[in-house]
């Protein structure tokens, strides 16, 4: 059972290899079929992990280096079951975007499929690594792949644009990670998670363990697009292929997050203990102003992708504070939430990849009416809206109502108005562009104002006829958003994570699992909350999600007062945050060097 | 935001981050005062379990050798990164009819190479790859490995194209065969970490006799993933110099008119 540990990871790289080697010899569905195996073949292999990693973690040496004494030589893998429900995330995703680019880029060869399968490779690495400076190698894999996937459309300017972006601003990132990788090696003298947390946990917290934790933090908020350190992403997301969105929407980010999880947990905890409660409010304040420049980012945008973008935001700083709260139960809840809000956020994409397809266009107002044609399309799309609005029983619901009880438990009762409030901010333009787009509701030309991407006609990604869709674009989209609403309907989805949970924030139990093969106690499952309350809170966040949708699509008819109280009120506070996104990379480097220092003054105040 | 604010803004974070910095920098142990208990277990233990003399080599590619084979695929997914991001467009394809052949040749000519440069470069070729691969070859052993010395082989593909031209360069290494060796390094690392699984051990395993410390053929895995990086490097830089080289040209060629 343990090979399966490295195949994991070997499988699609070599895969790709292969992919690479046979260039000439195959044609293209050639790729496409020897692609799609490939990452489903990774798929069964991340499933099957994951239902033994539930009954026991495992861990895997690489080289037969098992560490003696103590002292970790080699390099580790950790099975545990939130480590393997994100890299069955992953499979699932890449396997679903090869599958749905069964009718893209025609005239490109195999280049596209290698990539794909040996960025499965680095994010599943990312995930079951128990070494310091393998996620950090894993990482920049990631990043390496998602750069270029990102600039994929070379004859848009756009796409070269975000991708440069992109990949300067999560270069920086990178940096930082590595300097707080040194800094901790400099200390501690390993590189293995365990035995860093161990050596940590018997010094002080002082500046080189604050300033590396900030380091490492600032590292994973880039990628993660954490405000301010988010501004790349919706540049990138708006111009990259549609398959490659749906990954950088449903699971990068993500593993961003995941990454805080866990080093935290691993190697911060003991040492960092004492002020927990001072950086729960740092992290958790981290992610409400994340959730809300995201939300209030969302609503203006007209470029369907670039909003979808913006939710990708407002959802990562929900997430954040999920992850922030440092509670067992609510890492649980983080979890449920971010596969099921993934996988619907990723059927979204796949839509306006259809519209893609269809109208050459992604602007809301462009295609007023036009995807008429298309009702089906547009059905999903409005079940995607509503399901990011946490309308039961999408799996989305049981995610927010765990995160909002936990978080009013530690004393952050308005989590759950943050939560609701972003949710309809992000659902409602989802809902408004829907009905315009697939039904042509509202008029289109009383639109008051240009958001910054412009209903530009983006360049079409298909070259098959236009007048159908192909059956495994949307077959794709109904897929995933399947697989999200039947999540939300198995009733004790997030208890059975919770014992996981639980170990994943045990540093001890971590650490004699790694160090001394120690296997962990058998957690009993907790009793069952009922998610009533939660699902009332999905259900009003749906419809208020409606009306909200409503108001954008009919605003004209408001009442000239309250109109001029909405212009004089929040226009001008709302325009300083959009210039903001100026497309300038200089002033997102700016941005993320002051994003490391308030982050660390913060932790050097409330920890130090 | 205007150059200023953007100045202002900038200068502010970064003394931010200075000061954090220097604080964090400021927790180290003092100059040789090497405490780390990863390090010092190493030095003592790598040479007699591994017998390879270059240490970094026994970390590199068997303690740690799964970071490498991660690094060995950066490389990959950077070169076809390379190729993806410079491929040809629609608009930029010469198109054959639209020039006579004449015309192209010209403007496919390097600038004028003068004569020291050819002869001092030919020269230079047959030197070049022999110290490639020996630097390749000798990794377990000396400073150096199939990282270093796949760059050096590469170096004498840039030869070629300084003391010959462009298209001496697509024939000593053509795209089809450096990607081949591009994917041989790559996947060959991983098949080489599939012999431990093969024998019943983990992954990356080093199974094979570890030999004589100090000879050439001693260290069992080590010497062998060095020459599968060696190829891949090689292989992988020509391309990517190819690719940069192909992009000038058509750059060229459309200021040429």
């Amino acid at each position: 059972m343990s090979v399966l540990l490295p195949l994991s990871v070997v499988v699609p790289l070599v895969a790709a290899t292969l992919l690479m080697a046979a260039s000439r010899a195959w044609n293209r569905r050639g790729y496409d079929v020897f692609a799609i195996a490939a990452a489903g073949s990774v798929l069964v292999i991340c499933i099957v992990l994951l239902f033994n990693s539930t009954r026991e973690p495992m861990v895997y040496w690489f080289g037969d280096w098992s560490p003696k004494d103590g002292v970790a030589l080699g390099v580790s893998f950790v099975a545990e079951p939130i480590a393997l429900t994100l890299a069955t995330l992953a499979a699932f995703l890449v396997t679903a975007s090869l599958v749905y680019s069964w009718h893209f880029f025609d005239t490109v060869g195999n280049l596209f499929h290698v990539l794909m399968l040996v960025f499965l490779g680095a994010m599943i690495g990312f995930c079951l690594t128990g070494d310091l400076f393998t996620l950090f190698v894993f990482f920049e894999l990631m990043s390496v792949t998602a750069f270029s996937l990102a600039g994929y459309k070379i004859e848009e300017e756009g796409s070269l644009q975000g991708s440069l972006n992109f990949a300067v601003t999560n270069s920086i990132g990178a940096f930082l990670i590595l300097s707080g990788i040194a800094l901790l090696y400099g200390r501690t003298g390993a590189l293995n998670l365990a035995q860093i947390g161990e050596s940590l946990a018997g010094g002080p917290a002082d500046g080189l363990v604050i300033t590396a934790f900030v380091f490492l933090i600032a590292g994973y908020f880039v990628k993660a697009a954490v405000v301010p350190f988010h501004f790349w992403l919706p540049d990138t997301y708006a111009s990259a292929p549609t398959p490659v969105c749906v990954l950088f929407a449903g699971i990068l980010s993500e593993l961003g997050l995941y990454a805080i999880a866990r080093v935290y947990w691993t190697m911060f905890d003991g040492v960092f203990g004492a002020g927990l409660v001072n950086l729960r409010a740092v992290m958790v304040g981290t992610g409400a102003v994340t959730a809300i420049v995201g939300a209030v980012m969302c609503w203006p945008q007209r470029h369907i992708k670039r909003l979808l973008a913006f939710s990708t935001v407002s959802h990562v700083g929900m997430f954040l504070v999920g992850v922030g709260l440092f509670s067992p139960v609510a890492l649980a809840g983080t979890v449920v939430y971010l596969v099921t809000d993934g996988l619907v956020k990723g059927s979204l994409f796949f839509c306006a990849g259809i519209l893609l397809h269809r109208l050459s266009s992604v602007d809301e107002l462009g295609c007023d009416g036009l995807g008429r044609d298309i009702p089906y399309t547009g059905i999903l799309f409005l079940l995607g809206g509503l399901g990011l609005a946490g309308l039961p029983p999408f799996g989305t619901f049981v995610g927010k109502a765990i995160i909002e009880e936990e978080a009013a438990h530690l004393g952050y009762s308005w989590v759950t108005y943050l939560v609701v409030a972003a949710s309809v901010l992000t659902a409602a333009p989802v809902l408004r562009a829907g009905a315009r787009v697939f039904w042509g509701y509202g008029p289109g030309d009383a639109y008051g104002h240009h958001s910054e991407a412009e209903g530009d006609e983006g360049e079409p990604e298909t070259s098959e006829a236009r007048d159908i869709t192909p059956p495994l674009m949307w077959v794709t989209a109904a897929a995933l958003l399947g697989v999200s609403l039947v999540a939300g309907m198995i009733p004790d989805l997030s208890i059975r994570l919770e014992p996981a949970a639980d170990f994943f924030l045990d540093r001890g139990a971590y650490a004699d699992l790694v160090l001394r093969g120690v296997t962990p106690h058998e957690v009993p499952l907790p009793p069952g909350a009922p998610l009533l309350k939660g699902a009332v809170i999905g259900l009003i966040t749906a419809l208020a999600a409606v009306f909200a949708a409503a108001m954008g699509l009919w605003h004209a008819k408001l009442p000239a007062s309250m109109k001029g109280i909405i212009a004089k009120g929040l226009g001008p506070p709302f325009g300083r945050l959009r210039a903001l996104h100026s497309g300038h990379v200089g002033d997102y480097v700016a941005w993320l060097t002051v994003g490391v220092a308030v982050l660390g003054g913060l932790l050097a105040a409330t920890i130090g | 935001m205007s150059l200023r604010g953007r100045r202002n803004l900038f200068a502010l974070g970064v003394l931010g981050f200075s000061v954090l910095f220097l604080w964090g920098l400021n927790g180290l142990p003092a100059f040789g005062h090497y405490e780390g208990v990863y390090g010092i277990t190493l030095n003592r233990v790598a040479v007699t379990q591994r017998h390879a003399t270059n240490l970094v080599a026994a970390v590199t590619f068997d303690y740690r050798g799964f970071d490498t084979l991660g690094e060995e695929f950066i490389l990959f997914a950077a070169v076809v990164g390379v190729a993806i991001l410079l491929r040809a467009q629609r608009d930029e394809a010469a198109t054959p009819d639209e020039e006579d052949e004449e015309t192209k040749d010209e403007s496919r000519d390097a600038p004028h190479t003068s004569d020291a440069v050819r002869v001092l470069g030919l020269a230079l070729i047959g030197p070049t790859v022999l110290f490639g691969l020996y630097i390749v070859a000798h990794g377990h052993l000396t400073p150096g490995g199939g990282f270093q010395g796949g760059v050096v082989l590469a170096t004498a593909a840039l030869l070629v194209y300084l003391t010959g031209e462009y298209v001496a360069l697509r024939r000593v290494s053509p795209e089809s065969v450096t990607e081949l060796a591009e994917s041989v390094g790559a996947g060959g690392y991983a098949a080489i970490g599939f012999i431990g699984l093969l024998t019943g051990q983990a992954f990356l395993t080093n199974v094979l006799p570890l030999g004589m410390t100090g000879q050439l053929n001693s260290s069992g895995t080590i010497l062998l993933i060095n020459l599968a990086v060696g190829v891949g490097v090689a292989g992988g830089f020509s391309l990517i110099l190819a690719e940069f080289l192909e992009q000038t040209l058509l750059v060229r060629e459309r200021e040429h008119g």
